[in-house]
């Protein structure tokens, strides 16, 4: 099966700045993967050359079975969706429904199926409420979700996210988690930039680091974010339940909240059982 | 007197009937570090845009109550590429945009410019053009050009949000350098684990109110834990059911499981 992303050997810089370096990698339907690393490791490039608003020097990014190079933009949008990392630049209606909308109808998917989509994403990140309001009367994380949910309205077989849960509050950071398990299992790749590895260990499973344009590492998430060693010379520290896991030496050593107290509840029990 | 006080401040912005702030009293000391946490839309960014002199007076509005500053304020927004100066072709010059039009003598200047690139750890990407920078180099750059200004109140809206566990390590320490340097510090963040390293007090704000203040301690709480403001570390004992108070830190946590 056609992988929904592959990238072969790529390569670019800005000018005479080099960004990535021969960083190969592909990603099937339905996988959930982070993309980490240091700020300035070239990830928000990455996302570029993705949804193709930049070309490859060297390489090729596939979506599916095309060639970022033989399509434009709006031709991507019916298999990539994006949400950058300043959703701002990508807000421009009056109302966030019509924002959400404005994917799908530039599709060209009939009205009705525009209204279901455009509900339906709305709905996914609790933005239904504030549906009508201009999205720069909303604080900058809703304004995140409502970039989130005119990606999600695009129903396309790639979401990339860009720094997905800025601002967020827990609450919502857990309904993005939510939406985005849900998609992953209706076969939707996920490909999201996060420095928030608490939110990564609950949404995602597998892990890709760069460091200064080169892909250091690619490996399950939770096994790598238990592991501070590795993650030091990267730029990154485990997340606090994975450090309580080590630090307390919990079996299995788990990143997840739920099982994080779940373990800590059964070794618990069993040192008080006689 | 405190670098801040908030005396029973209300705030309305334009054309909304119910306050996003309401009754809000307030005392930032000089070297204090306090933290705003909340759900969103409590009124954290509000009271920082209020206690920034920003708003009304910027964004409109209606203040009730009194706000007073000791000194000058500075203010880092949670969208930093707002803050550019877009008239900067290097890094040094945009954190010299502020100091500039403060009037100061070209070596005060150089000297705070200088003094906020290092802090932020930016020196090598002195003659980067902005325009170049990642989200994270230029939330570091903003912050920089903020405290080259020399400010004696400093604001901080999710400094670390777009910030690697490098540069949101680096922040945090330099946040409590700045507080023993006699600044005061009103930082509203969701990035409760930092809190109890950093907070000398955290003000807990809900729907525009205060609803408690104390010690971080605070974020090991029940009532924290169930609204989502928990840290990590208590949300995870809570969940688990073992016996209360919760530990707020990895630290506790291992004193209290020995």
């Amino acid at each position: 099966m056609i992988p929904a992303l592959r990238l072969e050997g790529v390569s670019f810089s800005y000018g005479t700045v080099p960004v990535l370096a021969n960083v190969s990698f592909s990603i099937a339907s339905g996988e959930r993967v982070a993309l980490l690393g240091r700020n300035g490791a070239g990830k928000s490039t990455l996302v570029r050359l993705i949804a193709g608003l930049q070309w490859p020097d060297q390489g090729i990014v596939w979506v599916g079975d095309w060639d970022t190079r033989d399509c434009v933009p709006e031709q991507l949008a019916w298999r990539v969706a994006t949400v950058f990392q300043h959703a701002d630049q990508q807000l421009f209606a009056t109302s966030v429904r019509d924002d959400v909308s404005f994917g799908p109808r530039a599709l060209g998917v009939g009205e009705r199926e525009v209204q279901r989509r455009t509900e339906s994403a709305l709905e996914d990140v609790d933005l239904t409420a504030h549906a009508d309001q201009h999205p720069y009367d909303l604080p900058p994380g809703l304004r995140k979700l409502a970039a989130l949910a005119g990606a999600l309205a695009l129903e396309p077989a790639l979401l990339v996210l860009d720094e997905p849960t800025i601002g967020l509050d827990r609450a919502l950071r857990a309904r993005v988690t939510r939406a985005l398990l849900e998609r992953s299992a209706a076969s939707v790749a996920l490909l999201v930039i996060t420095h928030d590895l608490t939110f990564a260990a609950e949404t995602l499973d597998r892990g890709l680091v760069l460091d200064r344009g080169t892909l250091a590492c690619d490996e399950p998430l939770p096994s790598l974010l238990g592991d501070a060693t590795r993650l030091e010379p990267l730029g990154l520290a485990p997340p606090p339940v994975a450090a309580l896991s080590t630090a307390l030496d919990l079996p299995g050593r788990p990143v997840r909240e739920a099982e994080a107290a779940r373990e800590l509840a059964r070794v618990a029990r069993g040192r008080l059982a006689p | 007197m405190k670098s801040l006080t908030l005396d029973h401040a209300s705030f309305w912005y334009p054309a909304t009937a119910s306050p996003a702030l309401r009754d809000v009293s307030l005392e930032v000391g000089p070297g204090e570090v306090v933290a705003l946490v909340g759900a969103l839309g409590a009124g954290a960014s509000t009271l920082l845009l209020v206690a920034g002199d920003l708003a009304p007076r910027v964004t409109g509005g209606r203040l009730e109550g009194a706000v007073a500053r000791r000194d000058r304020s500075g203010i880092v927004l949670p969208t930093p590429w707002t803050q550019v100066s877009g008239m900067a072709f290097t890094v040094w010059d945009e954190v010299a945009f502020g100091p500039a039009n403060l009037g100061w003598p070209a070596h005060e200047i150089s000297r705070q410019v200088d003094r906020a690139l290092e802090r932020l750890e930016l020196v090598p990407l002195a003659s980067r053009d902005p325009t170049t920078l990642s989200g994270g180099e230029l939330q570091r750059v903003i912050i920089a050009a903020i405290l080259a200004m020399d400010p004696g109140l400093v604001l901080f809206d999710e400094p670390a949000a777009e910030l690697d566990a490098e540069g949101a390590r680096t922040l945090w320490r330099l946040i409590r350098v700045l507080a023993k340097e006699g600044k005061g510090i009103l930082l509203a963040t969701s990035a409760l684990d930092a809190l109890p390293e950093v907070a000398d007090r955290v003000v807990w704000l809900e729907q525009g109110a205060v609803r408690a203040v104390g010690t971080p301690d605070v974020l090991a709480e029940a009532a924290a834990c169930e609204a989502g403001l928990g840290t990590s570390v208590a949300t995870v004992w809570r969940d688990s059911e073992l016996p209360e108070p919760a530990p707020l830190t990895i630290i506790d946590a291992v004193r209290r499981w020995r």
